[in-house]
């Protein structure tokens, strides 16, 4: 479908969900959220600034991918001019080395801004996710500078809000589903997911006229190896004694999302060659006592969706975040894709195995449940030496709601405490929720003296 | 007698040490080779293909290697089908030659494979029960007991169909299965056994078509022969049953934690074993396994999978994203 077609369709089509809302009031509330948003990215950087005093020379080039409505959207509104195309995505299960290798630029739309999940509730109940209601409101007043760049969608049905925020988003954009097998195990979803995969990579070819070949792919994969080396050693490096703030490697991997994967790559590893001297020089960000968190559950988008790594690592006591089991974070890259025989056949096996099965998302199960992200938290704990864990729901997020108790039990088994916190996209419960985890960091500096 | 054998065995000694000594050499040449299990076996393959060659020009009785090679297989599980066997060299060049020439292998289906494995034992029970079957069609007086006779001498020898997938693709000897070029004599696994039991004028078209046969399968998928090989069949079959699971000293461990079930292990196995991705954990106790260590390799996880002797790590998974570290 080329773009008039596109736009022809568009205009036909009625809108099935959103509402009409006049241009005088987009504009108005764009410039209000927009200000807001701009105000706490630069906010958000200076606490974090503030935090590490000798913070790395290599951060600032973060800083600057960091500001959403900066350098990478003109960078991407050039390119785009240059007759790219841009892909976004909204899981991470998209299967990001295609579009790279037929020479589009991926990037995930999915929103962190709190005062756009309010307009959200014009179309859906508050019930529903923030992140999807955020998503929504976001479209609604074209606030994401990706998500309007972006020239299509690929939305993968991995939970109940996913699908239908693809459903709802169709009425502006053109959206490709992909439709994601809940077993995770079994020899039939594989395959079916192959087939997803494969059908992807044709819609894309098509889309954007540029044909994958076995040579653009691989060297699209090698870029993503390239990536994953960089960024596994950033989380190795965290697994030491604390050389690097939480938020501060939590902000370089939610970057990944949007930026130039080649050069994203490039300052990642200068950032951990300055990690490495400064681990060298035992020069820690903070005591080597602070409780050593990791945060689970609900995926944490920046800029607004801040608040607990700042609370946790400005509380007082203050606790030092080492590890992550998120999707918008350590999941974003840890896992590499195994290829075997660098034949075409292959590379699209190794694609959809390394993003069907390696994923340690809620939305699975398998004959065992979804044992992979308990076994990957345990590993975690383990090797990160982690001392507590925050389970971070947000309201409406059912399935990661809904595994807490067995992650709780096993979790108790090895004596690893695990608190429960939930919260909505807003910034009023700051402080309750600044109580309840100084509460939690003054039990783990407790049992640490203990 | 006496004399013989202990010149054997120490000629065979003196062969296995030169082939240690080739490959210590070379790993001491290239340190970081023990990180890159595919060529490091690539070596050892090429190795043992070497001293093949110069024990069948030795014209050793095949019964020590018989004894050798199951001797072996009864410690190190089916060590000798990944590492050193000259057939799974030849399948193994194929599959280079295929990569270069990026062609896609085609994987057997799961029920057919383990069809093709259990088959394996049949096959072998057959080769043995062949002779006596034989004897029993066409009784001849014979000093010994028939079935020693036949296992040892005469005109269907049993040892040598089993030892077949050790006939190196250069042989020394000259004759029946065997094709001179630029007096090099080039022959094929089981090509002489099929030529010399069915008789020079079908045997010869049969062993021509086993071998285009063989050829082709092994070029399109991986390690056909290895599948329901009769010599591969090791004593690690036993060791799913109580009492026997220390048998094997050679195996792959998995790490239950470590593993995110990603799928890798089970995708790069050539004789496709599935075992590697569904048993949770523990050792993997299956006779399908060559022990070539490619899961090992490829797995991209810390330490998930292991390849142990005895209770010492030889090797474990590692994220192969970063290079090597050279010591």
């Amino acid at each position: 479908m080329n773009e008039e077609e596109r736009q022809m369709k568009t205009k036909i089509v009625e809108k099935k969900y959103l509402p009409e809302v006049s241009q005088k009031e987009k504009d108005e509330l764009r410039a209000t959220v927009k200000a807001t948003s701009q105000r706490i990215i630069a906010e958000n950087i200076e606490r974090m600034k503030k935090a590490d005093p000798q913070r790395p020379e290599a951060l600032k080039y973060f800083d600057d991918i960091a500001n959403l409505f900066g350098k990478r959207q003109e960078e991407i509104e050039s390119e785009k001019a240059k007759g790219k195309k841009v892909v976004g995505y909204m899981c991470l299960f998209a299967p990001t080395e295609l579009i790279t290798a037929a020479d589009a630029i991926p990037v995930r739309v999915n929103s962190g801004w709190y005062d756009t999940s309010k307009l959200g509730d014009r179309v859906v109940p508050v019930e529903v996710c923030p992140v999807i209601r955020s998503t929504i409101g976001a479209k609604m007043i074209e606030l994401s500078p990706f998500l309007e760049q972006s020239d299509a969608l690929i939305s993968v049905l991995t939970c109940d809000g996913m699908t239908k925020l693809s459903e709802i988003l169709s009425d502006q954009k053109t959206i490709w589903g992909m439709n994601i097998p809940r077993i995770k195990d079994s020899t039939q979803s594989l395959r079916f997911w192959n087939d997803e995969i494969k059908h992807m990579k044709n819609q894309i070819e098509k889309f954007t006229g540029n044909k994958i070949d076995r040579k653009s792919l691989k060297e699209a994969i090698e870029i993503s190896h390239r990536a994953t080396r960089a960024f596994r050693r950033l989380q190795k490096l965290r697994k030491g004694n604390p050389v690097i703030m939480g938020r501060d490697a939590m902000l370089v991997n939610q970057t990944y999302q949007w930026d130039d994967k080649v050069r994203w790559t490039d300052n990642a590893e200068r950032l951990c060659d300055e990690l490495e001297k400064r681990a060298e020089r035992k020069d820690w960000v903070v005591s080597p006592d602070t409780p050593r968190v990791m945060v689970t559950g609900t995926p944490m988008f920046w800029p607004d969706n801040w608040k607990l790594p700042t609370l946790v690592e400005e509380g007082n006591p203050p606790g030092i975040i080492v590890a992550d089991e998120q999707c918008s974070g350590e999941r974003i890259l840890n896992d590499p894709i195994g290829v075997d025989e660098w034949s075409m056949d292959d590379m699209l096996n190794a694609i959809g195995e390394r993003y069907l099965m390696a994923s340690t998302c809620p939305c699975f199960t398998s004959k065992d449940g979804n044992e992979d992200r308990i076994n990957w938290l345990l590993t975690k704990i383990k090797e990160w030496k982690v001392q507590g864990v925050v389970y971070y729901v947000i309201r409406g997020c059912m399935l990661y709601a809904m595994e807490y108790s067995r992650v709780k039990k096993v979790l108790d088994k090895i004596n690893v405490p695990v608190y429960y916190l939930d919260t909505e996209y807003t910034r009023e419960d700051v402080g309750q929720l600044k109580t309840r985890v100084e509460a939690f960091l003054e039990m783990l500096n407790a049992r640490g003296d203990f | 007698m006496v004399g013989e054998i202990i010149g054997d065995i120490l000629r065979l000694t003196v062969l296995a040490g030169l082939g240690i000594a080739g490959i210590v050499a070379i790993l001491l040449w290239k340190k970081n080779l023990a990180t890159r299990v595919t060529f490091m076996r690539f070596v050892i393959q090429a190795v043992a293909f070497t001293v093949l060659f110069y024990i069948f020009s030795y014209s050793v009785p095949m019964l020590y290697l018989l004894i050798a090679v199951f001797g072996l297989s009864l410690f190190l599980g089916r060590f000798f089908c990944g590492w050193l066997c000259p057939f799974g060299l030849i399948m193994d060049l194929e599959i280079m030659v295929r990569k270069a020439l990026k062609i896609r292998h085609r994987p057997l289906p799961d029920k057919l494979n383990i069809v093709l494995h259990k088959s394996r034992y049949v096959i072998l029970l057959v080769f043995l029960l062949l002779p006596a079957v034989f004897w029993i069609l066409d009784s001849q007086e014979v000093m010994v007991s028939p079935l020693m006779a036949q296992l040892l001498a005469g005109h269907y020898r049993v040892y040598s169909v089993i030892l077949d997938p050790m006939v190196p693709f250069i042989v020394p000897w000259s004759g029946i299965g065997t094709i001179n070029l630029a007096s090099i004599n080039f022959s094929y696994p089981y090509a002489q056994n099929i030529v010399t039991f069915i008789g020079e004028n079908i045997g010869i078209y049969l062993a021509t078509i086993f071998v285009v046969v063989t050829l082709i399968g092994g070029f399109l998928i991986r390690r056909v022969w290895c599948r329901f090989c009769p010599t591969g069949a090791s004593i690690a079959a036993i060791n799913r049953f109580k009492g026997f699971k220390r048998v094997p000293l050679l195996y792959v461990e998995k790490d239950e934690e470590k593993c995110t079930k990603c799928g890798v292990c089970k995708r790069v196995c050539s004789v496709q074993v599935n075992e590697v991705y569904e048993q949770k954990s523990g050792r993997i106790g299956t006779s399908q396994c060559m022990l070539c260590a490619r899961c090992v390799e490829m797995c991209p996880y810390e330490g998930a999978l292991k390849l142990k002797l005895g209770n010492k790590t030889v090797f474990h998974s590692r994220n192969w994203l970063e290079p090597p570290k050279v010591e």
